[in-house]
C-alpha cells in the first residue's frame, strides 16, 4: 500500500486490532442483511462491493443482500424503502438531512452501539454532527474537503501568492481580472454551487456558530450580520471575479474555464481534482488553498459533508447491522476504502491513514489543524431541504443581479417564518 | 380538413419550403445529433469544453460502447425491458382483444358505461395515481419487482387498447357474425375464428405501439422499481451517472443503445405503426 499514516505505526496496529476485536468479535452474527446503499458511480460501487465481500469474509453467517441505487434517484427513494421495511442498513448524510428521518422514527438510534465500539473517541471529530435530539444516528464512512482550487501555473504567471486574508484575495483577483480572466468559475445551474459560496463568505464574516443558527433558522436572514456576508460576496461580484452566465452552467460544465485558463479558481469540494487532472492539468499547475479569513477573530469553519451508514427502526437483523457498522467505522476499514485507488477521500476514524496525495494532504491538515470553528455539512445539508431550496435560488439570483438583494433577503425571511 | 398538397403552391413558395425543409430537419435532430456524436467521444473532451470540436484524444467510440456492453448493468436492464415489455404487450393486446369483442358484438345495458369506464381511464392524468399505486404494489409485494410494474402496465394500457379495439371491431361488417350466427356457430368460435382473423391489423398495430409505449416508460419505471434486478433501461440510464459527475459520454451512448429496439421496431412496422395512429380516425 502506498499510504503515508498519520499516526505511529503501532498506535495504527492496536486501534486496527481493537476495533477488529470489536466485531470479529460480534458474537457470531449470522442471518440475512439488507444494505440499500446509493454509491452508485463505478468507484464507490466498488468499495461498497468490496466492503460487503470483506465483511462477508469475518462473518461467514451473514448473507448480504445488497441494493445499489442511483445517487439522485436514492434521495427521492429512502423514504419509501424506510417505511416499506425493506432495509436493514441504508446509506444517508449527517448533519439536518437526517432530520426528516430522525424525527419520523425510522433511522435507529445507536448511541449505545458508539459508547460500546468506542466510536466515541475515534470517530470524534464526525460526533456532532451525527448526533440528533440526544441520540446519535448512524456511523460516517467519508468525508472530503471544500476549499479553493486554483492555476498555481497562473498565479505564479501574474507574481501572485496564494492568499490567506481578504485583502490580498481582493488585491489578487483585482490583478487576474485586470489579466483578462476571471478569478473564479461556477456554474449556478443547480444551485448548490452558489450555496457553497455563501458557506464560506458566511463562516468567515460571521463565524460557525452563526451559520449554524442560521441555517437552523434561528437568525433572521433580514439581520444585518447576514448583509454584511452578502456584502462581502458583491464586492468580488462587482469586480467581475466570477465567470459570465454561471447560471446556464452544471458544475461541471464550468471545468472548461479553469482548464482552459480563462478563470484561475474554482471553490469546489474535492472530487474536482479528478476530472481536471484528467483534463490534462499537472499538480505542478493546480493548487489548493484554504478559503481566506475575512476577519481576523473568527476562526474557521468548513464545509466537509459527511456520507454515512444508518440502520433503519424496522431492521429485522440488528445485530449484523450493528457488526456491519462497526466493520465500516474501523480503522483499518477507513483507510482502505478513502485510499487513493478507491473514494479518494478523507477517512473520518482519527485512527486511519491517508493517502500520500497532494489535495487529500492538504485537505486532512485543514481539517485537523485549521477547521477550529468547526465542520459544517455543506449548505443544503445543514439548511432544511425545502429552505435550501428556496435559499439557494436567491444566491443565484443575487449572483446574477445584486440589486436585488432585498427582495432576495425577503423572499428568504418570508420561507423561514414558514418552514421552520 | 388537410393542408393543400406542397405541389400546388407558386415556385417561389416551393423553392423557400424545399430550402427551409433541410434546416428546419437539422435543428430538429440537433438533440440526438448531439446524442450520437456524444456518445464517441471520451469524458476529457467535456471537462476541456470540447462539446463540438473534433475529440483531442481521438474517437472514444469502441471504448465507450464497450463499457456500456460489458462493464455496466446495462445487458441487464435492457433484459428487464424486454420482460417488462413483451408481457405487458401481449396481455394488454390479449385483453383488450376480449373486451373489444364483447363491446363491439353484443348489446346489453351498460356497454356504453363500461366502455366509457375504460376511456375514462385514459383521462386520469397518472400523476395522481403514483402514490396510491406505489403503496398498492407496496402491499401486494409487488413493489420493485418486474411482475408489478408488467400488472400496472397492462391494467393500464387495457383501456386505451379497448377503445381501440372495440371500434375497430364496430367497423367490421356485422353481416360475418351474423352468417355465423345462422350457420350455428358458437360465440367462442365466432370470435377464435371469425373475428380474431379479421383484426390481425390492428393486434399489429397495437403492439407496435403498446410495445413503444412501455418500452419508453420511465415515470413508472422510477416509481415502482430501484434495483438493478427489476428496473428497466429508461430508468437504469441514470446509473451511468457518477456520484459527483455526469457521465456524458456513457450516458450517450447507453441512450443509443436503449433507443434502438423501438426505432428499429418502428421502421421494421412503419406500415402497422403508422395503421395504428390513424385506425379508427377516418371511417
Amino acid at each position: 500500500m502506498r499510504s503515508i499514516f498519520k499516526t505511529s505505526a503501532a498506535a495504527l496496529a492496536a486501534a486496527t486490532m481493537l476495533s477488529g476485536a470489536a466485531y470479529a468479535d460480534g458474537h457470531g452474527v449470522s442471518g440475512p442483511l439488507r444494505i440499500f446503499s446509493d454509491m452508485s458511480n463505478p468507484a464507490p460501487r466498488a468499495v461498497m462491493e468490496g466492503m460487503v465481500e470483506r465483511f462477508t469474509e469475518a462473518n461467514p453467517g451473514v448473507e448480504v443482500e445488497l441494493v445499489i441505487t442511483d445517487r439522485e434517484a436514492w434521495k427521492t427513494q429512502i423514504r419509501n424503502v424506510l417505511q416499506s421495511g425493506t432495509a436493514d442498513i441504508v446509506n444517508w448524510y449527517a448533519g439536518n438531512r437526517m432530520a426528516p428521518y430522525v424525527e419520523a422514527g425510522l433511522f435507529m438510534d445507536i448511541s449505545d452501539l458508539w459508547e460500546e465500539g468506542g466510536l466515541t473517541e475515534t470517530l470524534a471529530s464526525t460526533q456532532g454532527s451525527m448526533t440528533m435530539d440526544d441520540g446519535i444516528w448512524g456511523v460516517p464512512y467519508t468525508y472530503y474537503q471544500w476549499g479553493v482550487y486554483y492555476r498555481e501555473d497562473i498565479f505564479a504567471e501574474l507574481g501572485l501568492e496564494a492568499p490567506t486574508t481578504w485583502e490580498e484575495e481582493l488585491s489578487n483577483c483585482q490583478a487576474i481580472v485586470d489579466s483578462g480572466r476571471s478569478c473564479y468559475t461556477i456554474g449556478t445551474q443547480f444551485l448548490w454551487t452558489a450555496g457553497g459560496w455563501f458557506d464560506y463568505l458566511n463562516m468567515r464574516t460571521n463565524g460557525y456558530d452563526f451559520h449554524m443558527e442560521l441555517t437552523a433558522g434561528e437568525v433572521p436572514w433580514t439581520d444585518d450580520r447576514v448583509r454584511a456576508t452578502f456584502e462581502n460576496w458583491q464586492t468580488l461580484i462587482d469586480m467581475g471575479a466570477f465567470i459570465d452566465d454561471h447560471q446556464s452552467y452544471s458544475w461541471q460544465e464550468a471545468l472548461p474555464f479553469m482548464v482552459n485558463g480563462e478563470a484561475t479558481a474554482y471553490l469546489m469540494g474535492n472530487f474536482a481534482v479528478a476530472p481536471l487532472r484528467e483534463a490534462g492539468l499537472s499538480d505542478d499547475q493546480l493548487g489548493f488553498y484554504q478559503f481566506p479569513q475575512i476577519d481576523a477573530s473568527i476562526e474557521p469553519g468548513e464545509d466537509a459533508p459527511t456520507d454515512t451508514f444508518h440502520i433503519a427502526a424496522n431492521a429485522e437483523n440488528v445485530e449484523a447491522a450493528e457488526a456491519f457498522l462497526l466493520f465500516v467505522a474501523s480503522a483499518e476499514n477507513q483507510t482502505l476504502i478513502n485510499n487513493g485507488d478507491n473514494l479518494g477521500q478523507l477517512p473520518v476514524n482519527s485512527q486511519a491513514g491517508v493517502d500520500d496525495d497532494e489535495f487529500l494532504n492538504a485537505g486532512f491538515d485543514m481539517l485537523s489543524n485549521n477547521a477550529g470553528g468547526g465542520i459544517a455539512q455543506f449548505f443544503d445539508r445543514d439548511a432544511p431541504a425545502e429552505m435550501a431550496q428556496v435559499a439557494m435560488q436567491g444566491f443565484q439570483q443575487f449572483m446574477v443581479d445584486p440589486s436585488t438583494l432585498d427582495q432576495v433577503l425577503q423572499i428568504l425571511e418570508g420561507a423561514r417564518q414558514r418552514i421552520y | 380538413m388537410f393542408p393543400r398538397p406542397i405541389q400546388q403552391y407558386s415556385p417561389a413558395a416551393r423553392i423557400g419550403y424545399q430550402a427551409l425543409l433541410p434546416f428546419a430537419l437539422l435543428v430538429w435532430l440537433i438533440p440526438l445529433l448531439a446524442v450520437m456524436w456524444f456518445s464517441v467521444k471520451s469524458g476529457d473532451d467535456f471537462t476541456q469544453g470540447n462539446y463540438w470540436g473534433w475529440p483531442e484524444g481521438g474517437l472514444e467510440g469502441v471504448t465507450n460502447y464497450w463499457m456500456v456492453f460489458a462493464e455496466s448493468d446495462m445487458p441487464r436492464y435492457l433484459w428487464n425491458s424486454v420482460v417488462i415489455t413483451v408481457p405487458t404487450m401481449i396481455g394488454a393486446v390479449a385483453l383488450s382483444c376480449m373486451t373489444g369483442f364483447a363491446l363491439g358484438v353484443y348489446r346489453f345495458k351498460g356497454n356504453l358505461l363500461i366502455f366509457f369506464m375504460f376511456v375514462a381511464g385514459n383521462f386520469v392524468p397518472f400523476q395522481i395515481l403514483m402514490v396510491p399505486v406505489r403503496d398498492l404494489t407496496d402491499q401486494m409485494g409487488l413493489y420493485d419487482t418486474r411482475m408489478g410494474l408488467i400488472l400496472f402496465h397492462i391494467a393500464f394500457q387495457t383501456g386505451f387498447c379497448t377503445l381501440f379495439m372495440r371500434n375497430f371491431i364496430r367497423a367490421l361488417p356485422r353481416e360475418l357474425i351474423e352468417a355465423a350466427r345462422v350457420e350455428g356457430v358458437s360465440e367462442y368460435r365466432i370470435f377464435w375464428y371469425v373475428v380474431l382473423p379479421l383484426m390481425r391489423p390492428a393486434i399489429a398495430a397495437l403492439c407496435v405501439l403498446i410495445f413503444t409505449f412501455i418500452w419508453n416508460d420511465f415515470f413508472w419505471a422510477v416509481v415502482l422499481t430501484q434495483s438493478p434486478e427489476s428496473q428497466p433501461v429508461t430508468a437504469g440510464i441514470t446509473a451511468f451517472n457518477a456520484q459527483f459527475r455526469a457521465m456524458y459520454h456513457l450516458m450517450s451512448a447507453g441512450s443509443i443503445v436503449a433507443a434502438i429496439p423501438p426505432v428499429a421496431m418502428f421502421f421494421l412496422m412503419q406500415k402497422h405503426f403508422i395503421a395504428g395512429l390513424t385506425l379508427g380516425a377516418v371511417k
